[in-house]
């Protein structure tokens, strides 16, 4: 392959620019250097085949019906040198320590609002702010259990967390598959370099949940709570549940007794159940304490998990942290619970609530990018410099009207690496979603699930909108030269 | 095991084994048509009495001749119990034991639901009908033989062979119940009878077997005894249920499954088949359809409802 043509307008994963790899990509580029369009091709097919015959797929729902799609892959990984990596990882364990001592805080003493770090107001109006939670201390303190936390890289450089996503994160699944397909469309690679592997996260996730028992001792019995087949990451469900060795559930297998703890239907009878990763939303988790219509819940698990009989995966209440006004403050978690200068910065944020940052939003709409507080997966957005006049006047409207709903940012060109088109290689934008595991010893993924914008130009990585994804490398450099 | 697992796997049996039977039905229906002379006339409405659907066929369709038939029983989803909506069903139940059945498996039910459905319509004429049944007929084959190599025998694999044996002794008493209530009537001294228990047989695949083990000409009673009370043929009444018996032990132990088992294999091995013709015939398979039934229910609430 030729990079002469390769230009990237972004900060490259691989390429310094010119042609010229980073340290880390090295061998990578020097490899695919050495192959043939047409060799490139053969390789796309080969992990194209794989893909289908290990049945990695994703569901969407269109027109009324649920298909299963092959997971969107691009066979080029990225590069991260392992010690951007160890620095990076220290900062989310950092991150998400603060944020759990931050949600038991909120939901019992509130000292960091009697401080005044953290302003009250934010707490009344939070939509995932949960008062059945009020005085529950789960074990250890935890909350999140599994956070998954959005990584971006800016023109110059500079790592930011863009989010953290507290309540069920995904995409752990394809991180792992990722790794075996390009081991059987690259298997020479692995030859040259060094790349950290990624398979640890099973057992590592098993480890965490069987941990929550709340009857040490026992062998736990540790259940996975999926809506069922038709929900979208039903794929990832049913495949963690396989590698853990936990029992795949649905809400009509468990059932609270009046003794208030949670039993699975089998057919030897009940079973009593410690753990539950639930992999459904906290409003659907309980109809008698949240949505009585919920079909997907279990009645009466929020009084077991109150009275402290089963554990739940992230604990319901948990989303009060994951609100894009409250990540503002972060950093300010950071300083104020563990008393450390946060590692990883924030992406500079204006808070509609104060009066000086609204002014300055809604005088600088077209530059920015408007994000409602409590919507996720890309929903309620504006992209100020994407947008038309009528956008603008419509999110100046909602703004006004509901201040403390509204937070905006700069854009931010998001870093590219070469990527497999018709056209040839050609740059396309991405992030990082790392997992991490909370616990005593927090862990962390090595690497992560990068997902990747397919459509040229885009800046949308969601695979629900045309995004795909990257098998993410850790690898030592041993030549930095 | 899951109760939710357990049910789905049995009901995955049933639904393919019915999906299986209903091909092989309109199978021998057509060959069996083609063996009597032209101005005898085959109704093929009993098929539609036999899988108990003689209602919605007649709200459905004016007409009741093979062209209708034919389709209500093969691709009319609005039919619960014809193939297409037989293999619909068992795709749904395999949905979420995709994890705990080879994968293959899955990859089979879905070629054969898809082929009927998109194929169906265009193979329901006598010139391309048998290609489409025989079809069905290898490709359920073939997921029992995936089953057989392929699948750990565990207790899901019980429940789902309990599901299969079920519903092929439920088939096997419908096909002697619809031969009790329709005989095709002599004409000029020469009856049909022969021709008819032959079809029996066929639709069944028991015709080499039986001329094996019965070694007289094709009749009414010994043919009634073999599908009833053969206990080595897989597709008669007390084959299907002593295999049934075989795998309780490896289940948690219940009462009332053991109980009605116990019943109906007795009724079927006691049946007195001398003189059985016509109403007694018919009596004396809904007694056992019932039985059949009752066990049913006390499968599921034994393993599906705790």
């Amino acid at each position: 392959m030729d990079w002469r043509l390769y230009r990237s307008h972004a900060y490259d994963e691989l390429l310094e620019g010119a042609g010229e790899p980073r340290a880390a990509a090295r061998p990578l580029v020097e490899y695919l250097t050495g192959l043939t369009a047409a060799e490139l091709a053969a390789r796309r097919l080969a992990s194209e085949l794989t893909i289908k015959a290990m049945g990695i797929t994703f569901t969407v729902y269109t027109d009324g019906r649920n298909v299963d799609r092959a997971w969107p892959f691009d066979i080029l990984p990225r590069v991260i040198p392992r010690a951007e990596w160890e620095r990076t990882q220290a900062a989310l364990k950092q991150r998400v320590m603060a944020l759990n001592c931050f949600i038991q805080d909120v939901y019992t003493d509130q000292k960091i609002v009697k401080d005044r770090v953290f302003p009250k107001e934010l707490l009344a109006d939070s939509r995932n702010y949960r008062p059945q939670c009020a005085g529950v201390k789960p074990k250890g303190g935890v909350w999140a259990h599994v956070c998954g936390s959005d990584l971006v890289r800016d023109r110059d450089g500079t790592l930011y967390v863009l989010e953290d996503n507290l309540r069920v994160p995904s995409g752990v699944s394809y991180m792992i598959e990722n790794r075996m397909v390009t081991k059987r469309v690259f298997p020479e690679l692995f030859e040259t370099t060094t790349i950290l592997p990624v398979d640890d996260y099973p057992a590592q996730l098993y480890e965490t949940l069987a941990g929550l028992s709340p009857r040490p001792g026992e062998v736990p019995l540790v259940v996975l709570l999926t809506p069922g087949v038709y929900n979208s990451a039903y794929f990832e469900h049913a495949y963690l549940a396989r590698q853990t060795g936990v029992e795949l559930v649905e809400g009509s297998d468990l059932f609270v007794a009046d003794d208030d703890c949670c039993y699975m239907r089998t057919i030897y009878g009940p079973k009593r159940v410690d753990v539950v990763y639930r992999r459904i939303d906290d409003l659907f988790l309980d109809p008698e304490a949240f949505n009585p219509e919920s079909l997907v819940g279990v009645p009466g698990l929020m009084r077991a998990w109150t009275r402290g009989n089963v554990a739940l995966a992230n604990a319901p209440g948990a989303g009060v942290a994951d609100d894009k006004v409250v990540y503002a403050f972060v950093p300010d978690m950071i300083r104020y619970y563990l008393d450390q200068h946060p590692i990883l910065p924030n992406v500079p944020s204006y808070l509609c609530y104060r009066e000086t940052d609204r002014a300055h939003v809604l005088e600088k709409l077209q530059d920015l990018v408007v994000k409602p507080a409590n919507e996720s997966g890309g929903y309620g957005i504006l992209i100020g410099p994407k947008s038309t006049r009528a956008e603008r006047e419509k999110f100046r409207e909602l703004i006004q009207a509901d201040p403390r709903n509204y937070m905006a940012q700069p854009v931010i060109t998001l870093s590219t690496a070469p990527t497999l088109t018709d056209d040839g290689l050609e740059p396309r934008h991405l992030d990082l979603r790392p997992f991490i595991l909370s616990r005593d010893e927090p862990y962390v993924t090595t690497g992560g699930l990068t997902r990747v914008a397919l459509v040229k130009g885009s800046l949308v990585v969601n695979s629900s909108q045309g995004g795909g994804s990257k098998d993410t490398w850790v690898v030592d450099v041993e030549d930095t030269a | 095991m899951l109760s939710r697992l357990a049910d789905n796997l049995y009901w995955f049996g049933r639904y393919l084994q019915r999906a299986e039977n209903t091909a092989r039905l309109i199978n021998v229906n057509t060959i069996l048509s083609m063996d009597l002379p032209r101005r005898v006339e085959l109704g093929w409405e009993p098929l539609v009495d036999l899988v108990g659907a003689h209602g919605l066929f007649a709200q459905l369709y004016e007409a009741n001749g093979e062209d209708d038939v034919v389709r209500f029983l093969s691709v009319d989803d609005r039919n619960p119990g014809s193939i297409l909506s037989s293999l619909h069903h068992a795709r749904e139940a395999l949905r979420t034991t995709r994890d705990y059945m080879p994968s293959e498996v899955w990859e089979r039910v879905n070629d054969m639901f898809f082929y009927v459905q998109d194929k169906g319509e265009r193979s329901l004429g006598r010139a391309r009908r048998h290609v489409f049944l025989e079809s069905i007929l290898d490709c359920t084959l073939g997921i029992h033989g995936l089953l057989a190599f392929n699948m750990s025998h565990d207790v899901g694999f019980h429940f789902l062979g309990m599901g299969a044996n079920l519903e092929q002794a439920d088939m096997t008493t419908r096909i002697l119940d619809a031969r009790s209530t329709r005989a095709i009537p002599a004409e000029d001294g020469a009856s049909f009878e022969a021709v008819e228990w032959m079809s029996v047989l066929r639709s069944l695949t028991a015709d080499q077997t039986y001329r094996r083990h019965v070694r007289s000409r094709v009749a009414g009673t010994s043919v009634t005894r073999f599908l009833l009370q053969n206990r080595e043929f897989p597709r008669s009444v007390a084959c299907c249920l002593l295999r049934i018996g075989a795998t309780l032990p490896q289940l948690p132990p219940d009462e009332a499954v053991e109980r009605e088992l116990q019943r109906t294999l007795l009724m079927v091995q006691n049946v007195v088949l001398e003189g059985l013709t016509g109403p007694s015939l018919k009596q004396t398979m809904d007694e056992i359809q019932k039985g059949l039934l009752s066990l049913n229910q006390a499968l599921s609430s034994a393993f599906f409802r705790s």
